[in-house]
Order: structure tokens, then sequence, then C-alpha cells
């Protein structure tokens, strides 16, 4: 990191130390922490270029944040306005880019509601079913990231980008085994679309990219958790941490975050952004899975938090396809 | 070896087949307080029809099925979905004590109001600094006259707060560690006795913490000799590792579910690890037949309960990655499942037991 990506990070860090707290913001009506999401995009974290009227960051800043919300599973729409202006910027026209770029900039909650199906055909899953009519839309988009609450909803079809009014719809929360994320269905019935540009798979991947970030970041703080407990728990007169087939474990884990970040940062193509979303999946999956073992009974609880990070893990496992959905992308790539 | 089942076993499997089909219906979580009401109900239906305690004696309500029978019973019983046993730790756990430890009075007393659940038992191992160092308990029972006097602090002591008695070891002195401690049995609603809940992981409060201020226990629920509480423990721990709690018919019944979810479902990425979740449970169920002349019990329990708890994992992820973000039906069992390699001794202690005590590792 250069020392400006790296003062980012300490003051991102900083700010959720002081500002993040999980539990009663996954309480409140919206889910996140209206204040919190100010501060974090006055600090300029969004990847939206001045002429925008953003802070002039790009997706290696906006991946830091990202880690660093996935550290404190801080509930944040930041996830889903980066993805709403990454596609803005790369496949819209010129005339729509402008107006909805300066309002997220500005701190409107923006999402994508984007057609899973083109990259996870299960059929048994109901996928968003989205059929342009001219300029008119029907069907529904599930697990939209922040759906309910989006200020200016983005939803593709799979072949173009639309602009939705969210007063021509209905939607509503969907409440997951993971509260710390918000996700929405999206009911479109003849809801009046603006066709603003060309759907592109460069989106998904970077969705996938800015998953990747952010499951790496609670894998690293979901393995520190541990170690530190681990540190402190005493059981037959030591640390538990000091028994071998304890540290082996960590150390296993400490393997698979180090080579998960690298795959993270790595993403920047279609096989680069899958890998990365398969093995930071399993990555934070595992890490997670390990957490509530090493914790033992505490973990079991509803106070602590390795309830949390596991439920994280399992959500983010599932969002934008499952790793064996992106195996069977990866499949076509490795026959070639 | 022999699996086939000889003619009274066949009749019995029928008459629990044909019971079950026309009585099971679903409850609630019984972690809560009226969900713990509906399965003490459920309970006094089995007993009823003598079906809550197959394997006891019939002076205490059971039916003196042998252990081929019991695990039918348990096959039937998973297989069609019945609920959970809210009076499993006293079934499972202090019974066998009991009978192994017991004296005659204890066994007539207890037991038979166990089988209709009018009393329900929690069990009262850990403490907040005794975990899997379980012999470093502080709880004390300290001689009065008549019995003794408990203080101290229990905790993870599953639906305490809703049970009525509870059992667990106290120290008596003399001596350290696993000398000098005592099997107690203590009354959940007595004098000085307080509980508070503990959310679990999915919100309900299935644990509880137990606090102990001079709770008086007469002389008669001493189990075993005092002083030799570690030795009873460890027959209890053993049953609650081995065989008894955790029988094959509750992976089969999920193997059998995951099979079925795949047929609607099928996903090449996830068929191995099916098929290895369905190997697993019909392994276990072999193991368990292969071991009715001799159950798993000490060191030979600590096999089967690493086996159990992290096979009950790997079918419910399974299970999860097969149906994706839509599975209501195994998410409960799944948070469930997590708890395994932790409770009844963790499985890190169960491999240090399996390494030391039946490979004959060094400490």
């Amino acid at each position: 990191m250069t020392p400006e990506q790296l003062a980012l990070r300490d003051a991102v860090r900083g700010l959720l130390d002081k500002h993040s707290d999980v539990r009663a913001a996954i309480e409140t009506p919206h889910g996140y922490d209206k204040d919190l999401w100010a501060r974090l995009t006055d600090i300029g974290v969004l990847p939206i270029p001045e002429q925008y009227g953003g802070s002039g960051a790009t997706f290696d800043e906006t991946r830091i944040a990202l880690e660093e919300l996935g550290r404190t599973l801080t509930p944040s729409p930041l996830l889903a306005s980066a993805i709403a202006a990454h596609a803005l910027l790369t496949s819209t026209g010129a005339e729509f880019r402008g107006r909805l770029l300066r309002r997220i900039a500005e701190g409107a909650v923006a999402t994508l509601a984007w057609d899973s199906v083109a990259v996870t055909a299960t059929p048994a899953i109901d996928y968003p079913e989205v059929n342009a009519a001219s300029d008119y839309l029907d069907g529904a988009a599930r697990y939209v990231l922040d759906g309910d609450l989006a200020e200016i909803l983005l939803v593709s079809d799979g072949e173009f980008l639309y602009e939705v009014d969210p007063a021509t719809l209905s939607r509503e929360h969907t409440p997951t085994i993971d509260q710390t994320r918000r996700l929405a269905t999206v009911h479109l019935s003849n809801a009046p679309a603006l066709r603003v540009g060309r759907w592109s798979p460069e989106i998904r991947d970077f969705a996938l990219a800015a998953l990747s970030a952010e499951q790496v970041g609670a894998a690293a703080r979901a393995l520190e958790l541990t170690v530190e407990y681990t540190k402190t728990r005493v059981q037959f007169g030591k640390p538990i941490g000091s028994f071998q087939a304890l540290k082996h474990r960590m150390a296993d884990l400490h393997v698979l975050v180090e080579t998960a970040r690298s795959a993270a940062l790595a993403a920047n193509d279609e096989v680069s952004a899958a890998v990365a979303k398969v093995y930071c999946s399993e990555a934070f999956f595992s890490v997670a899975a390990e957490m509530v073992q090493l914790h033992g009974g505490i973990a079991i609880t509803w106070e602590h938090d390795a309830h949390l990070y596991f439920k994280r893990a399992h959500g983010s496992r599932q969002l934008f396809g499952s790793p064996q959905d992106h195996i069977r992308r990866l499949t076509r790539f490795a026959h070639r | 070896m022999d699996l086939s089942l000889d003619a009274a076993t066949i009749e019995f499997q029928a008459e629990v087949r044909s019971w079950l089909a026309t009585h099971v219906r679903p409850l609630s979580s019984m972690d809560t307080p009226d969900g713990f009401e509906e399965h003490r109900a459920w309970e006094r239906q089995l007993a009823s029809a003598r079906l809550s305690v197959v394997s006891w004696p019939a002076e205490f309500g059971g039916r003196e099925a042998s252990l081929l029978q019991w695990l039918v019973f348990e096959e039937e019983y998973h297989a069609a979905g019945a609920p959970g046993r809210v009076s499993q730790n006293g079934i499972f756990l202090l019974a066998p004590t009991l009978f192994a430890f017991g004296t005659d009075e204890q066994r007539a007393r207890i037991l038979p109001a166990m089988a209709r659940a009018d009393e329900v038992w929690a069990q009262a191992w850990s403490e907040p600094e005794a975990g899997s160092d379980l012999a470093s308990l502080r709880s004390t029972a300290v001689r009065c006259d008549g019995g003794w006097l408990l203080r101290g602090q229990k905790t993870w002591s599953s639906r305490a707060a809703f049970a009525d008695r509870a059992f667990g070891l106290f120290r008596t002195g003399p001596g350290e560690r696993h000398r000098g401690l005592t099997y107690l049995l203590f009354d959940l609603r007595a004098e000085g006795v307080s509980v508070r809940p503990i959310a679990q992981l999915d919100g309900e409060p299935g644990f509880a913490e137990i606090f102990l201020d001079d709770v008086f226990v007469p002389d008669h629920d001493v189990v075993g000799a005092v002083g030799d509480g570690w030795r009873v423990a460890m027959s209890t721990a053993g049953n609650e590792r081995g065989l008894t709690l955790r029988s094959p018919g509750r992976f089969l019944a999920a193997a059998g579910r995951l099979v079925e979810l795949y047929r609607k479902n099928p996903d090449p990425a996830l068929r191995d690890r099916v098929v290895d979740a369905w190997i697993g449970a019909q392994a276990y169920r072999l193991h368990t037949f292969g071991a009715l002349s001799s159950p798993p019990s000490g060191p030979a329990a600590s096999v089967t309960k690493v086996f159990w708890s992290e096979l009950d994992v790997a079918l419910h992820e399974t299970a999860l990655d097969l149906l994706g973000e839509a599975a209501p039906g195994w998410r409960d069992g799944w948070l469930f499942s997590l708890a395994g390699p932790i409770y009844a001794g963790t499985n890190e202690i169960q491999r240090n037991v399996i390494a030391e005590r039946i490979l004959g590792l060094p400490r």
C-alpha cells in the first residue's frame, strides 16, 4: 500500500473503532448508522472521479474501506453504492452518468439489481427475472443489497442497465441469517425504466472483487479475535493458545487469510474475480467456523460476536453466486 | 456380521413406527418456556405408550428392550421427524449413572418420575473457569446437618431455566483437581438457587448459568461415594460422548433427507460431499451395530463423539450448500450442529483422550 492508502486505512479503521456499533445499527429501522455513512463518504471511499463530484478515489481505495468494514462487520451501504457507481462509470452514457454519480458522491444510497441468472444457472432458485419491455420492467429482483432503502435503483435484465424510480415499485426488506447485511426483494410491475447503459460482465467481476475484499477483512479480524481469546483463556493452568493442537489450527488459518488477501487483491478480470470469490468465501467460512470451535461454549451465545462472523461468512458465500456456481463457470476456462 | 432383525424386534419396530406415524407433530423450540412445556407433554405421551425409556427395566417405566431394539427405536424416531428429547440429560446421562452408582432408593425415587418427565433434569458440570479443564472446578459442597450446602456457579447448563432438577460435580475435599469431588443432585427451585438464561446464537434462551448460594442437598441425593465424584461423573460423560445421546438414527435420517435434497437439486459440484456424508452416516450406523456386544464407553466413547459431531456439521453444511439461501428447514439443525464438537467435552479433549488413553501416547 502507498502511504496515502495506509493513511486512508488508518482513517477508516479509526472511524470504525470510534463509531461503529454493529448491535445498535442492526436494531435501527434501516439497519445501518446514517451518521457513520456520512462520515465515511466524507473520507472519500467511493470510486467516483472528481469530475462527477467524487473524491477521486479508485477501486483500490474502495477495497481498503471494504476490508475495514468487513473487519468490524459494520452494516454499510458502501458495497451496494460502490457497485452502482462502478456500473454507472463504466457502462452508461455520459448524459446519465454525471447526474447519478453526483448524488451518490453526496451520500445517496445506490444499488444495482443485477441478473444473477447470467452468472449462476441454478434452476431451482428464483433469481431476478426482469424483462425489459420497451421502457417498462416486469418481474422481481431478489437479494438486492440495500434494495429497500436505496434512493438510486439500477436494474439490469442481463442486457441493459435501467434506472428505475423507487416510487414506481414495491420493495421489501428480506431478513436473512446475516443481520449485518441488508437485502431486499424488489417487485417491478410495469415500472417505467430509463435505459441508461449496457450490462457488462465486468460489473459482475467488480462486485465479486469488492465482496472478496470485505470477506478478507472479516476473516482476518475473526482470526485476530480468536488468537486473542486463546491467549487469555486459561485451562489446565495455561493459556489454551499454548497447546499445539490449537496453535497449528490457527497457523493454518493465518495461511488461509494471507492467501485469500492475495487472491482478493489480484481480482481484476473474469477468471481472477471468480477465483477470488471462491477462495475468499471458503477462507472466510473456514476461519469463522474455526472461530466458533476455538472459542468453545461462549461462541454459541448470542452475546458473543462469533456468530455474527459465522453468519456473515455464510451469507457472503451465497451472495453473488455460491462457490460451486463460480466453480462451474471456471471449469469452462480450465477446459480451454 | 448378521444385521437382520429377529421377529420380536421386527414386531417392536412395527409398533414404534405406527405409533409415531399417528402421534408425531411439530412442536415449538424446546429452548423456549412454552416449547419446553410442549416437549414435556410429548414426553408424557411417549411414556404413556411405554416408549420414553424403552431400554429400562419395566419397574421404572421401560420395557427392557435390547440394545438392538433401542437402536431400531432411535432409527424410527428420527426417521419420523419426532421432537427432540427434552428429558435427554436425565434419561441418557443421569439414568445410566444411577444404574451404575445409585442406590435402590434413588432409582425407585428418581427414575419413574424422569421417565414420565414429571422431573426434567439439567446438567451442572461446567463453570466459567472450568470447561475443557473440568477438574479445575471450584463450586463447593460443605457438610451440614443432614446433608450438604452448595456454593458456586455453573454454566452452559442447557434449559436449566425451565428444568426441575440438576446433577453436577462439587468440591467436597480433601484433595485437588480430580480428587475430593462429589456427584450431587439438587433442586433447581430450592432456596439459594438463581438461574439466569443465556441467549444462544439462534437468539433462544436455551443455555443458563446457575448461581448457588448455600443450597441444601440432603444426604440421599449424593450419587456414589463422597469424594468419588470424578469417577461417577466420567461414566456419565462416556454416555454423553458415546452412543446414547447421539444414536445413528439421527444421522441416518439427516443423510436420507440430504440425498432427497440432492435428487431435487442435483449439483455435480456437491455430489461427492453428499455421498461422503451419506457414507459417514452408514459407517456410523455400522460402527454402532458392531459395538452392540460392548457399547462404547470410557475412552472408546471419544472415538464416537468425534465421529458423530463432525459428521453432523458436514451433513448440515452440505445441505445448506445444496439449497443455497433457501434453507429454513436445515438452518436450526445447522446452528445446533456447531455446538456438537464443543459440548460433552470438546473434540480437542476427545482427541487427547484417544491419543493418550487408547494409543498410549505420552502426556
